[in-house]
């Protein structure tokens, strides 16, 4: 792909120039295909109908097609307004992830010392390595009213009483950015990393300052990045489960939140189905853009 | 003028290492709840105790989970490594028609929420009576940590110089040979690093295991988050310690053994 030496042709276009003739290594497909069908599509597709049945197929026989999910849905304001309390938070995240990761990416793509690049990459990927649970934990230790925040703040005097900084919208926000920041960087990287340096440097020796060459070079040619990276986060930070449930509170009440709730206290996985294929319709819409994306980033190498 | 762009610089660099520290401070943070001796979360810490650590370790509930995670991260990384490295062979060797749909496939786990992966899998265990044993278990995780090792196999086969296998053949190495001395070693670190990969996405792998953990038999995330709706004491931030100090380990291990750059850059 990237990485690919100009000299060489990759081996997939010698193959294709070859002709589509299977290989016998071709039959090495099958085990993975295996496991997708039974245990990834299978199961999508039985979420699907689930969705639009009356009930559980297995003990209740009398059981018919039903649009009934979905109206429930649409009936009750509870429902409609966790949707958007989900994408609110989705968007808000990916703001957040999108002005904290813009920079360090592009620290890390213009960063000449191998050295000060393997620095930052560690930092990066030091929080993705230590899982969603923990960094939650983090942020509660960081936020909640006896915490390290609230209790520095009373200490010296710049509030009275602890601030609300957790049990809501904003703690969750603040939770999720710093989990899905490392996504955004690792994305946007790659992409400033391609912006030829020359082309700032031109712009700089015709006058324009720092911050006009980057502005006008650099930031618009990195914006297949941003989009990826953000379509990215955003659909990370919707499907989020853990950190709307700890640092969210009795405040915030997610689609994934209530998709676990009717499968765990409602017992209703029906409905369950239906808000599933809610989600996976938001999602599928954000994954068949991601892959425009990157389709329009990879015909860009080539030319 | 002098003057003001080095304010830009300043600022450039001023506002990068807040967001470091910001990436960074609430993971160093942990550390010092895990050796407080309060009993509850408060700060500025008051001493040093080893005691949550050994709370941590000798509540069963924790150690069993840790045990499970453990052992489920082991199977994920075996069976991952084994389905992943050969679908991404099949995917660039085989001459398939529809690989590209097939990649698009195996790469959508890490586009789709998890937690509906992990929904359609407890359905459908449901509706085939199976309930929820250990080895549903693995294979929801496997099937979220395969694309980490089609995808790193993927970057080796890529840059891989077929002229070694030719010349391998040229001079009467029969096909299993070439594929076992020559082809197979050339792969190995990218599917190592896919394994590690795996491991780690298996062992703090959540919203799957959400659905599909029995009571008394969860993992480790599930059982931390459990007691975390109820309690907020040092034993998390112990708990939270050793599950660094694996992840850690491995990063280390993966960077000294094989180098993580070449295998972000997809």
């Amino acid at each position: 792909m990237a990485s690919n030496t100009a000299g060489r042709v990759s081996p997939v276009s010698a193959q294709t120039r070859r002709g589509r003739k299977a290989t016998a290594v071709g039959w090495l497909i099958w085990p993975a295909l295996l496991l997708f069908a039974l245990f990834f599509l299978l199961p999508l597709g039985v979420l699907g109908v689930m969705a639009f049945l009356s009930g559980n197929p297995v003990n209740a026989p009398a059981v018919h097609f039903t649009l009934r999910h979905f109206q429930r849905f649409f009936a009750d304001d509870l429902y409609p307004e966790a949707l958007w309390a989900t994408l609110r938070i989705g968007f808000l995240t990916t703001l957040a992830a999108l002005l904290l990761g813009y920079p360090l990416a592009h620290l890390m793509a213009r960063a000449h010392s191998r050295i000060a690049h393997a620095l930052l990459l560690m930092a990066v990927i030091a929080p993705m390595l230590t899982g969603i649970v923990v960094r939650t934990f983090a942020w509660m230790t960081l936020l909640q009213d006896r915490g390290v925040i609230n209790t520095t703040l009373v200490a010296l005097g710049v509030t009275e009483r602890p601030l609300k900084l957790m049990y809501n919208e904003f703690g969750t926000i603040v939770a999720l950015t710093h989990i899905y920041v490392p996504f955004m960087v690792l994305t946007l990287a790659g992409v400033i990393g391609r912006v030829d340096e020359r082309l700032e440097d031109a712009a700089r020796s015709l006058g324009a300052t720092r911050w006009q060459a980057f502005r006008e070079v650099t930031l618009p040619l990195s914006l297949p990045g941003i989009l990826a990276g953000s379509l990215l986060v955003f659909a990370l930070s919707i499907s989020a489960y853990v950190t709307p449930v700890l640092m969210g509170g009795t405040d915030v009440l997610t689609l994934p939140m209530l998709i676990y709730q009717q499968v765990s206290s409602s017992f209703n996985p029906n409905f369950a189905g239906a808000l599933g294929l809610i989600l996976l319709a938001v999602s599928l819409t954000l994954v068949i853009a991601y892959n425009k994306v990157l389709a329009g980033l990879a015909g860009e190498e080539v030319s | 003028m002098r003057a003001k762009v080095d304010l830009g610089v300043i600022a450039y660099f001023g506002l990068n290492g807040a967001i470091v520290f910001f990436l960074l401070a609430p993971i160093a943070i942990v550390s010092v709840f895990a050796v407080n001796p309060t009993p509850y979360i408060s700060f500025p810490p008051v001493g040093f105790t080893l005691a949550w650590f050994a709370k941590f370790f000798a509540n069963p509930d924790f150690i069993n989970a840790l045990w499970l995670s453990l052992k489920v991260a082991a199977a994920v990384l075996v069976l991952s490594m084994l389905i992943g490295a050969t679908a991404a062979l099949a995917l660039v060797r085989g001459n398939l028609p529809g690989a590209r749909l097939a990649t698009a496939l195996f790469m959508s786990p890490l586009m789709l929420p998890a937690i509906l992966t992990g929904l359609a899998l407890f359905q459908i265990y449901l509706l085939a009576g199976i309930g929820r044993p250990i080895w549903g278990l693995v294979m929801g995780h496997t099937v979220v940590a395969v694309p980490y090792v089609i995808r790193t196999t993927l970057a080796v086969l890529h840059n891989f110089d077929r002229r070694l296998e030719e010349a391998a053949a040229a001079l009467g190495a029969d096909p299993a040979r070439v594929f076992l001395e020559v082809t197979l070693p050339l792969i190995r670190p990218g599917v190592i690093a896919g394994g590690i990969f795996a491991f780690i996405v298996s062992f703090d792998q959540f919203p799957v295991s959400l659905f599909l953990v029995v009571p008394k038999g969860e993992t480790l995330p599930v059982v931390l988050f459990n007691y975390m709706k109820f309690d907020l004491d040092g034993a998390i931030a112990a708990a939270s310690m050793v599950s660094i100090a694996l992840a850690l380990t491995v990063v280390i291990l993966l960077e000294w053994r094989i180098g993580l750059r070449a295998y972000l850059k997809l």
